[in-house]
C-alpha cells in the first residue's frame, strides 16, 4: 500500500517551471516556504484521490465488513442489521464524504468492531514511526559509510565488495532477513528478544526489541541506498572542483568528505526519502514476524475484515509521514543547491 | 493478494526455520515433554504468568458480549468476567457463576441459582438482576439468537435475588451447555460506553488494557476457589510463529493454542512442555446432500471410504489429533464409541460409485480457505486420496470473506471447521436438523429430526443415551459430513507452568487453576 504513495520522485524538477527571474527575486526562505506550501497542497490533493481509491477499492473486494466480521451463528438478517449499524447500506460516495468530513477534526471514524480508529492507531502508529525511523537512520549511516569507504579507492577491494554485496543484499526480501535474524541472534544465541512485547503504555517493553525488526528493514534498504550513494559519489568525483582538490594534494579522505559528499547529498537524500516509503511498506511484513505493535499488523487484518475506516486511517497517516519525509528531502536539496542557482 | 503471498512465503520460511531448529536439537524426540497434569507437586501461590494469545490488532474488542474474533480478547474477558457455566470434563458442563440449575419437568423452564458470595470486583454483590441484564444484553447482539437459541429476551427473568429463570421456546435438555459460551455478567444498567470498564466477577481483575495486551491481577475474594497466580499478563500475537518464537526465547510462559506446527518446532526443546487438549477442533469435509453430485448417499459413503484417515491425521495435523468416525461431537460423554470405525476401502468405494452412476470423468471442485492452519492442507491431501478411488477433485482456495459469503452453506463440496466441540446435540441443533440455521450440507432427515426432538425433550438418562446413539447412527450412515479426524488443541508452555487446562475448545481459557513452580 505504502509503495503507491511515492510516485513522484521527479517532483523537484517540476518546480523549475517557475520563471528564473521570479525565483531569484525572492529570498531563499520565502522561496522555500512557498515551495513547501505548494507541495503540501499537491500532496493533499493526491492523498484525497488515494483515499477515494481506497474506499472504492475495498468496495470492489468481495464481501464487506458486516459479513467479514460476523460470527458463525449469525443469520442473513443479523448480518443485514450489522450492515445497517455500520452504515454499509449507504452509497460508497456518501460514506467517503462522511469519513472525509471528519478528517479535519482528527476523527477517523469507527472500526467494524466498534472501536474508534483514532484510538486504534494512536498507540500503533508511533511504534511504526519509531521502527521505520530508526531503520531509516541506520540505513543512512550504513549506506553513507559504505559508499564513502568504497569511494575512497574506486575499483579497490572494498569498492568491489560493497558494490557486489549491495546488489545481493537488496535482492533479499525483509522477511527472509527477519527469519535468519531471529534464528541466529535470538533463538540460538539468546542475545536479543525474538519478538516485541508491549508495556502498559503501548510501547515496546525494552529498546532491545527494536533491534531485530529495525535490522530486518535496514539490510535490504542499505543495499539500495549504498548503490545510489556510490553512483552519486562517482558522478560528483568527476566534477572539476574535485579534480582541483585532488591536484591540490588533499588526502583522499578529505576530498571525499569535504568536496565529493556535499555535492552528492541531494541525490542521496532523495534515495533515502524513497526508502521511507518502502520501509513503511516493509513494516507490514516485518511487524507480523516480530509481533511489533504497529500499523502494519492493524492494516493487514483491516484489509481481511474489509474495514474501510481503518484502512483509510492508516493510509492518511502513512501518506502524511511519507509526504513529510519527501518534503524534507526536497527542502534539503533546495538548501544545498541555493548557492549554485 | 500480496499479503497472502507474503504470508505463504513466511510460512515456508518458518517451516525451514523449524527444520533447522530440529536439526540442531539434541535428537531423541521420542522423549515425552513435561506434563501439564503433574499432580505430584503441591500448588504454590505467587508469580506472574505471561500468556501469548492470538489476535488481530484491528479486531480488538472490549465488549464481553461483542464479536470476539480474537483469542486474546476472549481470554481476557473470561478471566475478568464469569459465565453462568463453564466447560467441564464429565459432565461437560460445570458450574461457575451459577452454582446449580434445575429444569422443569417439560425441560422448558430452567432455574439457575447463583453462587453464594459472588461479588463484583468493586465489592458489590452479584444479583439475579445483574445476570438478567447481561443475558438480555447478550441476546440483543446481532448473534444473540444463536448465542441463546430458543430463549427470547422477555423470557429471561429474575426470581428473588439469587435465581435466574430462562424459559425456552422448546424443550431443551442441554440449555446449561449453551450458557457456557459468552454469558459474561456485568452490573445491571452498564452503558455501552462504560462496558470496557465494567467490573467483572471473575478470578482476575483488570489492571490495564492496551491494544489487545492486558495485565490482570488476582481477585482475592473470588467465589470460585483459590487462585494461585498473582497476575496474568496477556500478550496479543498476530502469528502463531511469532508466538512460538516468544516462548522459545523465554519472553512468555504459555503460548495458548499455538498449534501443531509450533509444537513440532518446539519438540526438541526439553524445557518446553506440550499440552494437548484432545477433541478440540473438527475440520469436516461437507458434501451437499440436498442436490448436486453428492446428493446420493452411496456417493457420500464412497468418499467416506476413500479417505485415509490415519494419513490425514499424521500429515495434516502432524499427528496432533485422532481419527474420527464421521460423527460430530466427539468430546461428548454420550459419544457412541460402539459404532464401527470406518476405515479405508477403495474397492467398496469404487463399487458404490458405480452403483450410484457417479460421473467419474468430471472434475469436482473442493472449496477451502486458509482461515486455520491445516484446513487447506486437508483439502489437498483429501483430493489426492480420493483420486485413488477414481474421483477427480480440484482444490480451490478462497479468501476467507469470499468463502463465508459464497461457499459456506451453499457449496457442493467444501471444508468447514468447528472449534466449539460441544456435544452431539449441539452440532445436531446447529448444523443437522432440517430447520437449523447453519445446515452446512442442506441435510434433511425425518428420522434424525424425530430422534433429536425426543433426545432434547428427555430427562431420563438411559432413554436419552439411547436416543443420542440413534442420532449418531443416522449421522454416521447418511449425513453430509465426512469427519476424518479431530485436531488436538496444542498449547506450549515453559517447564515451570503447572495446572494448565486440558479441556478442548473454550476450556483452554480456564487459567485460574494454573500456578508456577519456584
Amino acid at each position: 500500500m505504502a509503495d503507491q504513495l511515492i510516485p513522484d520522485l521527479e517532483e523537484p524538477t517540476s518546480l523549475s517551471a517557475v520563471p528564473a527571474e521570479e525565483r531569484s527575486a525572492r529570498s531563499p526562505v520565502a522561496r522555500i516556504a512557498a515551495r513547501a506550501g505548494l507541495v503540501v497542497l499537491k500532496r493533499s490533493v493526491l492523498l484525497a484521490t488515494l483515499l477515494a481509491v481506497v474506499f472504492i477499492g475495498v468496495e470492489l473486494l468481495p464481501g464487506d465488513a458486516a459479513s467479514a466480521t460476523s460470527e458463525r451463528g449469525e443469520s442473513t438478517a443479523d448480518v443485514d442489521r450489522r450492515r445497517e449499524t455500520l452504515g454499509l447500506d449507504r452509497p460508497v460516495l456518501e460514506r467517503f464524504w462522511d469519513w472525509m468530513s471528519g478528517l479535519p477534526t482528527g476523527d477517523l471514524g469507527t472500526s467494524a468492531q466498534g472501536e474508534h480508529v483514532t484510538g486504534l492507531l494512536t498507540s500503533a502508529f508511533p511504534n511504526t514511526l519509531v521502527l521505520s525511523g530508526s531503520a531509516l537512520l541506520l540505513t543512512a549511516a550504513l549506506s553513507l559509510s559504505l559508499a564513502s569507504g568504497a569511494a575512497l579507492r574506486p575499483g579497490g577491494r572494498l569498492d568491489r565488495i560493497v558494490t557486489g554485496m549491495s546488489t545481493a543484499v537488496f535482492a533479499v526480501p525483509e522477511f527472509v532477513v527477519a527469519v535468519v535474524l531471529v534464528l541466529v541472534l535470538s533463538l540460538w544465541t539468546g542475545w536479543l528478544p525474538a519478538v516485541t512485547l508491549t508495556d502498559g503504555d503501548g510501547s515496546p517493553a525494552s529498546w532491545t526489541m527494536l533491534v531485530l525488526p529495525a535490522l530486518a528493514l535496514t539490510v535490504p534498504q542499505t543495499g539500495w541506498n549504498t548503490r545510489i550513494a556510490r553512483a552519486a559519489l562517482a558522478d560528483e568525483a568527476r566534477a572539476p572542483y574535485v579534480e582541483a582538490a585532488v591536484l591540490d594534494g588533499l588526502s583522499p579522505r578529505r576530498v571525499v568528505l569535504l568536496h565529493v559528499l556535499p555535492g552528492a547529498l541531494p541525490t542521496i537524500a532523495t534515495g533515502l526519502a524513497t526508502s521511507s516509503g518502502v520501509l513503511l511498506g516493509g513494516a507490514v511484513a516485518v511487524e507480523t514476524i516480530f509481533n511489533h505493535p504497529g500499523i502494519g499488523a492493524v492494516l493487514a487484518s483491516a484489509i481481511a475484515d474489509r474495514d474501510t475506516p481503518v484502512i483509510a486511517g492508516v493510509t492518511v497517516l502513512a501518506g502524511a509521514a511519507i509526504s513529510v519525509v519527501l518534503l524534507m528531502a526536497d527542502l534539503l536539496r533546495d538548501l544545498l543547491t541555493v548557492g549554485q542557482r | 493478494m500480496d499479503l497472502t503471498r507474503r504470508q505463504l512465503l513466511w510460512a515456508g520460511a518458518a517451516l525451514t526455520a523449524a527444520t533447522v531448529l530440529t536439526a540442531c536439537g539434541s535428537g531423541g524426540d521420542a522423549e515425552p515433554n513435561g506434563s501439564a497434569d503433574d499432580t505430584s507437586a503441591k500448588p504454590r501461590k505467587g508469580g506472574t504468568l505471561r500468556v501469548g494469545a492470538l489476535g488481530r490488532a484491528s479486531a480488538v474488542t472490549r465488549d464481553p458480549h461483542g464479536t470476539q474474533s480474537n483469542e486474546s480478547d476472549y481470554l481476557i474477558l473470561s478471566l475478568v468476567h464469569d459465565a453462568l457455566t463453564v466447560p467441564g470434563a464429565k459432565p461437560n458442563t460445570a458450574p461457575r457463576l451459577a452454582a446449580s440449575w434445575e429444569p422443569s419437568a417439560d425441560l422448558k423452564t430452567w432455574k439457575f441459582k447463583l453462587a453464594k458470595g459472588a461479588k463484583f470486583h468493586d465489592g458489590s454483590p452479584v444479583t439475579a438482576k445483574d445476570v438478567v441484564f447481561s443475558l438480555k444484553r447478550l441476546r440483543a447482539t446481532p448473534a444473540g439468537a444463536s448465542r441463546l437459541p430458543g430463549i427470547q429476551a422477555k423470557n429471561i427473568t429474575a426470581q428473588g435475588t439469587d435465581t435466574v429463570v430462562l424459559v425456552s421456546d422448546y424443550a431443551n435438555a442441554e440449555l446449561p451447555l449453551l450458557t457456557r459460551l459468552t454469558t459474561f455478567v456485568v452490573p445491571d444498567g452498564t452503558s455501552d460506553e462504560d462496558i470496557a470498564k465494567a467490573p467483572g466477577t471473575g478470578p482476575f481483575k483488570l489492571d490495564w488494557f492496551r491494544g489487545g495486551n492486558a495485565r490482570l491481577v488476582r481477585n482475592d475474594s473470588w467465589h470460585g476457589g483459590t487462585v494461585y497466580l498473582d497476575a496474568i499478563e496477556v500478550k496479543i500475537f498476530e502469528s502463531p510463529q511469532a508466538m512460538a518464537n516468544a516462548l522459545l526465547a523465554g519472553q512468555i510462559d504459555l503460548a495458548s493454542n499455538a498449534g501443531a506446527i509450533a509444537a513440532r518446532t518446539a519438540k526438541t526443546r526439553k524445557d518446553i512442555q506440550t499440552v494437548r487438549r484432545p477433541n478440540d477442533m473438527a475440520m469436516p469435509i461437507v458434501m451437499r446432500t440436498a442436490d448436486g453430485p453428492f446428493a446420493d448417499t452411496k456417493v457420500r459413503e464412497a468418499l467416506r471410504l476413500a479417505v485415509d484417515r490415519e494419513a490425514m491425521v499424521k500429515q495434516v495435523l502432524s499427528g496432533y489429533g485422532t481419527v474420527a468416525n464421521d460423527i460430530l461431537g466427539t468430546g461428548d460423554p454420550a459419544y457412541a464409541k460402539s459404532i464401527t470405525q470406518r476405515t479405508r476401502d477403495l474397492a467398496k468405494a469404487r463399487q458404490l460409485l458405480k452403483e450410484a452412476g457417479f460421473d467419474t470423468s468430471r472434475t469436482y471442485e473442493l472449496m477451502t480457505t486458509e482461515d486455520i492452519s491445516g484446513l487447506a492442507e486437508s483439502a489437498t491431501l483429501f483430493a489426492t486420496q480420493v483420486r485413488e478411488a477414481g474421483v477427480k477433485v480440484k482444490v480451490v482456495k478462497q479468501e476467507s470473506a469470499v468463502f463465508w459469503d459464497k461457499t459456506w452453506l451453499k457449496g457442493d463440496l467444501y471444508t468447514s471447521y468447528w472449534g466449539t466441540n460441544d456435544s452431539v446435540v449441539f452440532f445436531a441443533s446447529k448444523t443437522m436438523v432440517s430447520d437449523s440455521g447453519q445446515n452446512e450440507a442442506g441435510w434433511q432427515d425425518t428420522a434424525f429430526d424425530t430422534a433429536y426432538e425426543k433426545a432434547i425433550g428427555t430427562s431420563d438418562d438411559a432413554r436419552r443415551t439411547q436416543l443420542l446413539r440413534e442420532m449418531q447412527q443416522i449421522e454416521y450412515d447418511s449425513s453430509g459430513y465426512l469427519l476424518w479426524g479431530m485436531a488436538d488443541g496444542v498449547d506450549l508452555a515453559a517447564a515451570k507452568v503447572r495446572g494448565l487446562p486440558t479441556l478442548p475448545g473454550y476450556g483452554r481459557v480456564q487459567l485460574e487453576t494454573a500456578w508456577l513452580t519456584s
